[in-house]
């Protein structure tokens, strides 16, 4: 049995398309679901193994990014979260969808405390919305990391910054449960713009909960999972050309797919 | 009893951040905190379980202000302005437990810190608002704590009902009176007008003619739908009319014309398969798929709120795609801007008195970017391509272009993706946002010019999330169950254009007006009826239909209503609670305007060719032409607009690692196909001052060239036109447009690129008072967008701007020409001359088929089409999105060093070779004239035009990035 993927859509969010052919190049059966349909429905996530809440401009923001999708989710489907994060499956939120599991209290969610909304995802330091390639150092274990060292993907945002309590951010790093951090020639990039694109807190770019398989992410590896989206192709097709070699046809961000399938295959031949 | 709550962002909040440093910047040391707001009249709204819902616990805090500030500065919406943080507010309320029907309100507070004057305090807010549909309080931080806090303003509209009926219109008047009624409107009791209707005597006269021929008094209804259909905006009466010895007029005898004879020319290559009979224009893109594209305007909207106006303008054009065929998805955005320099602060007033001043350039350009980044972005539609052109004669008129590109099934259900019938019978349905009093008169009021008595109704706010709720679910769910029969936006008239023109298809319409949900109680018929209110659709439904769509729509969250029936009686009919309010022809509501012969004359412009001194140094001259407004990068905007979304972007708005801002960018739009579209465009307003003929040209051949230049086959690109004229009832102006519309047809056919789709706004005048209350008009300079769009087989095969490798060849293809009338050479020296560029599309057409050859066979490393600034600005933006240096011999040109240095002749194009394809890329151009080799890229830092200047590459890159890095 190949394993399931729901991809959310409704309300603003936008990145549904390009998320489920990311799953869908990587191996796994996935469909998008509405919103509404799920919570007329929600047994529908008994049926799936991953659940990607993609990108987008849920409600346009109002409130704060991701805030009023959080709590919708909440209010009519918070029972079926919590049943689904806690059976062995793959939750990722990627930009919007970072932001409104991170309101969901989905991550950190220290000491299996799902609900607990302990890191803010908020306006970038510059005010302006951010779109543009970046760099990502990969710090930690989840599945969804795995074998992954960096990655060369994109932000587009206008609220990407994390920030927590100094208590939150110990217990993070000491956890392991910080993804991802944005980089400058292969170090954290300390801050500064436009390597770390929002001002958050650690170079933070993405988080996880403490069994790694909820992940949250603001750069967005679905805008990065073939050769062709880079943006330095125009430059790697000509070197390619001159050398007489073929392009790779996928780039960084595809690996984070292809791990969630392999997430499945591995603990199918296990149990068999 | 109202509530209020204040929610506190944390004290290194961005937004308050940024506006510390700009303060920083005038040299005020301030620290801001930023508190948002909601207010409500409901009873729920107090409730914890609502408070809690707007409030992130780790950065926030409600209803706990700091007692510390020297100043509280809020702004809100005035009542009827759309409110979009309002209104996911109250679906907050509503998931809260509260009725659907509550209303919420926003605001934003500042607490600001420092030592700020009264004066101080008043610009900032001047800065952060716009008084024509945001209200302002200011305290002192003593008021602050004497009143107990800032007041709860609930925004709410009040309308008195006496308006809520149709009023007989007594047209049996003088000429004298008829033309006020025109002119100004149709008079209230008071004897104060409603706004412009925007029609001459000769209409108004043709509609008395009507009315009395019906033997009754026209309905104010009546008139008002008459002036919507008739007017330029709707109508295009100005290209539509006969001009001098052209009976057809310009659009049936020049721009339809090119692309008949085009199409046939081409036979069974045609790529067209929608022009101009639909929102939209389409082609093929492949097999599956046509590409679909339209560019607006909306410019008179920006000038007085320029975030609104551009937004509005955006999720506009996204409309027009959705409502392309049975339904096009949205998948590219375009945006063009022509402003005045912001960096000056001219001054203009819109009254005598001068109290209503026009908004600063700075004001207008940051409104207009930051409306089409909130409009893109929101939607999820990339937003890779645009352009901005500069001139001070834009203070008072901006040019704000929007452009969507759509993607849509060849085929839906059996039948053709782009046709489309409304049937009588077929229920009318309106899906969407409610209807409010925004946007009255907007149709007829862009086809004038903008004085004192410009309606502030006139301006809107899009609600990006409304539209995409209702986007998603026609595009991706319902349009593909085959539920209606047509489908079209609503956008200049409102429902009086949408539901009149697809009657049409019908042959007449029944509306009944008391069912169309309004935003609040009190608005007249005819307010409902023109009404511009954004972020709707209107359907043509089979009756047997119509349940099934209306519960799909509420599934998603949104309001779909049936609001009336097509007919096939030939009467346009309305009735408002059973009473009929409207009963006319059919034919003349849409062909009974009164054909109004033009007559032309024509003076080509220009003063006599300077002679310039060479420059002591050329080095610095050209960084000082690098730095000029329409030259250097616009990267911050690139940076703000989603570009990638969607996952589709394959070259984009900034090339190189240099991050040269292009022309050019290349999408691919359906994730399973390897085709890639392609989009440029083209302009030259200040070439009008010499000849407008040249202008057009030279704005098509860039258009085309652009393309061309980064690998689409000539034969398959199609052009969009865009005129923005001025005083278009001036016989002068009037040849000007002819003049231009002769070039494009004459360039288009040699290329045998059609036009698809086009758009006009003739009066972009602006009429109004300078500093010593002087009347002034200031007309934008007449103006031609070319947008061209273009499919390459293979992104593989896309071409960018940036040179790749240290010893490859350049090469300059196409001929320079002593031509630099209203380049930007002369410009800096402050002279117009009179030699401007005339495109040779003759010569060009040879070029641009041997360089598709060459691209076809991948000889091209690096390619830049040459426009602005000319030959010498090109090796500077290729030195400087390479970061590579490079070894230029110009002596092969046999012009003087600044001519060959900065003559804008059209036509060329600058390309790069890498040795190994040298030899094949001479023998394709083998027999064309005008291919130069004059140099290569090299090692080092410098960019060399031998004996004429060795410029530094980080000076350059300096000289090019630094005119608006900081906005």
């Amino acid at each position: 049995m190949t394993a399931n993927a729901i991809v959310l859509a409704g309300y603003g969010l936008n990145c549904e398309e390009e998320t489920l052919h990311a799953f869908e190049y990587a191996g796994l059966k996935g469909k998008i679901r509405h919103i509404n349909d799920v919570i007329e429905n929600p047994s529908e996530l008994d049926n799936a193994q991953v659940l990607a809440i993609p990108g987008g401009f849920s409600y346009g923001d109002d409130t704060g990014a991701g805030n009023a999708y959080a709590q919708k989710m909440k209010l009519a489907l918070w029972d079926k979260l919590q049943e689904f994060v806690a059976r062995d499956t793959l939750t990722i939120g990627i930009c919007n969808g970072c932001q409104i599991t991170a309101n969901l209290g989905l991550v950190p969610a220290f000491d299996k405390n799902y609900g607990e909304r302990l890191v803010a995802v908020t306006h970038n330091l510059t005010a302006r919305y951010q779109c543009r390639w970046i760099d990502l150092k990969v710090t930690s274990n989840s599945p969804w990391m795995d074998g992954i060292e960096s990655m060369h993907i994109p932000v587009a945002h206008g609220e990407g910054r994390f920030m927590m309590n100094e208590d939150t951010f110990t217990k993070l790093k000491e956890n392991g449960q910080v993804a991802a951090i944005y980089t400058k020639d292969g170090e954290a990039a300390g801050g500064e713009f436009p390597y770390n694109p929002n001002g958050s807190i650690g170079d933070i770019a993405g988080i996880t909960d403490e069994t790694g398989r909820v992940l949250t992410l603001m750069p967005h590896p679905e805008r990065g999972m073939f050769t062709w989206q880079r943006d330095d192709y125009m430059e790697a097709k000509d070197k390619a050309q001159r050398e007489g070699k073929n392009l790779p046809e996928t780039a960084d961000g595809i690996l984070l797919f292809q791990n969630a399938a392999r997430y499945f295959e591995v603990a199918q031949k296990k149990s068999a | 009893m109202a509530t209020r709550i204040e929610v506190l962002a944390p004290p290194e909040d961005g937004r308050g951040k940024t506006l510390e440093k700009a303060l920083k910047k005038q040299g005020k040391d301030v620290s801001i905190r930023v508190v948002d707001v909601y207010s409500s009249e409901h009873a729920m709204a107090k409730d914890d379980k609502f408070v809690t819902s707007l409030v992130n616990p780790v950065t926030q805090k409600a209803n706990d202000l700091p007692k510390d500030f020297d100043w509280a500065l809020e702004i809100g919406f005035l009542p009827g302005v759309t409110d979009n943080i309002g209104h996911t507010t109250s679906e907050l309320l509503e998931l809260a437990g509260a009725d659907n029907d509550n209303e919420c309100y926003s605001s934003r507070l500042y607490l600001i810190k420092g030592d700020l004057n009264q004066t101080d305090i008043e610009n900032l807010s001047e800065s952060l608002s716009n008084t024509l549909i945001q209200r302002v309080s200011i305290k002192t931080g003593a008021e602050f704590k004497a009143d107990g806090g800032m007041e709860t303003i609930i925004p709410k509209v009040h309308l008195d009902n006496k308006g809520a009926v149709a009023d007989d219109v007594d047209l049996n008047v003088s000429d004298e009176e008829l033309e006020v009624i025109g002119n100004q409107g149709i008079a209230n009791d008071d004897g104060s007008r409603r706004g412009p209707l925007g029609m001459s005597l000769l209409y108004m006269q043709a509609v008395k003619d009507y009315f009395a021929k019906e033997g009754r008094a026209a309905k104010d209804i009546e008139l008002e739908t008459i002036a919507q259909t008739w007017s330029e905006h709707c109508k295009h009466t100005i290209f539509a009319s006969p001009i001098d010895d052209v009976k057809e007029g310009l659009y049936k005898g020049y721009i339809k014309r090119a692309t008949k004879e085009i199409r046939e020319s081409k036979g069974e290559n045609d790529i067209c398969v929608s022009v101009f009979s639909d929102n939209a224009g389409g082609i093929i893109f492949d097999d599956e798929y046509l590409i679909t594209d339209k560019v607006e305007t909306h410019n008179s909207p920006s000038a007085l709120d320029p975030f609104g106006g551009a937004i509005t303008g955006i999720v506009g054009v996204n409309r027009d795609c959705i409502g392309f065929g049975q339904g096009a998805k949205p998948v590219i955005n375009r945006y063009g801007f022509c402003l005045a320099d912001p960096r000056t602060s001219p001054e203009y007033y819109r009254d005598s008195a001068k109290t209503t001043s026009v908004l600063s350039p700075e004001t207008i350009m940051k409104g207009v970017i930051d409306g089409v980044e909130a409009g893109g972005n929101q939607s999820g539609i990339p937003t890779p391509q645009g352009f901005v052109v500069f001139d001070d004669r834009f203070v008072g008129k901006p040019l704000v272009f929007v452009g969507t590109i759509g993607l849509i099934p060849r085929e839906i259900n059996g039948k053709p993706g782009h046709e489309k019938k409304a049937n009588a019978g077929d229920k009318i349905v309106v899906a969407g946002g409610r209807v409010g009093r925004d946007g009255i008169h907007g149709a007829t009021f862009s086809s004038v010019a903008l004085d004192e008595g410009s309606p502030a109704t006139a301006v809107q706010i899009g609600d990006p999330i409304t539209q995409k709720k209702m986007s998603d679910a026609i595009i991706k769910e319902i349009r593909d169950l085959g539920l209606y029969t047509a489908i079209t936006d609503n956008g200049a008239g409102g429902m009086s254009s949408s539901i009149g023109e697809m009657a049409e298809q019908s042959g007449g319409f029944h509306v009944e007006l008391e069912k169309v949900p309004l935003k609040y109680p009190g608005m007249a018929p005819w307010e409902i009826w023109i009404s511009e209110s954004q972020e709707r659709m209107t359907m043509a439904v089979p009756p047997e239909n119509v349940d099934e769509l209306v519960a799909l729509f509420e599934k998603r969250g949104v309001e779909a209503t049936v609001v009336g029936t097509y007919t096939n009686d030939e009467r346009a009919k309305i009735t408002y609670h059973g009473e009929v309010i409207m009963d006319m022809e059919m034919d003349f509501l849409h062909d009974g305007n009164p054909e109004t012969p033009l007559k032309t004359t024509f003076t080509r412009g220009g003063e006599e060719e300077p002679s310039l001194p060479a420059p002591a140094d050329q080095a610095e001259t050209l960084g000082n032409m690098l730095g000029r407004l329409n030259i250097c990068s616009k990267e911050f905007i690139s940076t703000q607009y989603d570009h990638n979304v969607q996952g589709s972007a394959v070259m984009g708005p900034l090339q190189g690692p240099g991050r040269v801002y292009a022309e050019t960018s290349i999408t691919k739009p359906a994730l399973k196909s390897e085709k890639g579209v392609v989009l440029s465009q083209g302009l030259f307003p200040r070439y009008s001052d010499i000849d407008t003929g040249a202008m057009a040209a030279a704005g098509v051949d860039l258009a085309v060239r652009n393309a061309v230049a980064a690998g689409v086959d000539l034969n398959q690109l199609a052009l969009l036109d865009n005129f923005c004229w001025c005083s278009s009832d001036e016989p002068e102006r009037l040849g000007q447009l002819k003049r231009a519309v002769e070039a494009i047809y004459e360039i288009a056919v040699k290329y045998e690129t059609p036009f698809i789709s086009g758009k006009d706004s003739m009066f972009n005048d602006f009429k109004g008072f300078d500093k010593d209350a002087k009347q002034v008009k200031i007309s934008a300079p007449p103006t031609l967008l070319a947008s061209s769009i273009g499919v390459i087989p293979n992104v593989d095969r896309a071409i960018s701007l940036a040179p790749k490798a240290v010893g490859d060849v350049v090469y300059l293809l196409g001929e320079t020409k002593d031509e630099l009338g209203a380049s930007e050479y002369y410009d800096l020296h402050g002279r117009l001359g009179n030699n401007v560029p005339e495109t040779d599309s003759h010569q060009n057409l040879r070029l641009y088929k041997l360089y598709g050859r060459a691209s076809r066979d991948k000889l091209i490393a690096s390619a830049y089409a040459l426009n602005y600034g000319g030959l010498a600005v090109a090796l500077a933006k290729k030195a400087i999105a390479s970061q590579m240096g490079m070894d230029i011999d110009l002596s092969g040109i046999d012009l003087s060093t600044e001519k060959a240095m900065y003559s804008e002749s059209t036509g060329r194009i600058l390309v790069t070779v890498s040795p190994q394809n040298k030899a094949k890329f001479e023998k394709n151009f083998k027999g064309f004239e005008h291919c130069y080799e004059i140099g290569h890229v090299a090692y080092g830092n410098t960019l060399n035009i031998q004996n004429v200047l060795k410029a530094d590459i980080e000076k350059l890159d300096e000289a090019y990035k630094k005119p608006l890095k900081d906005y």
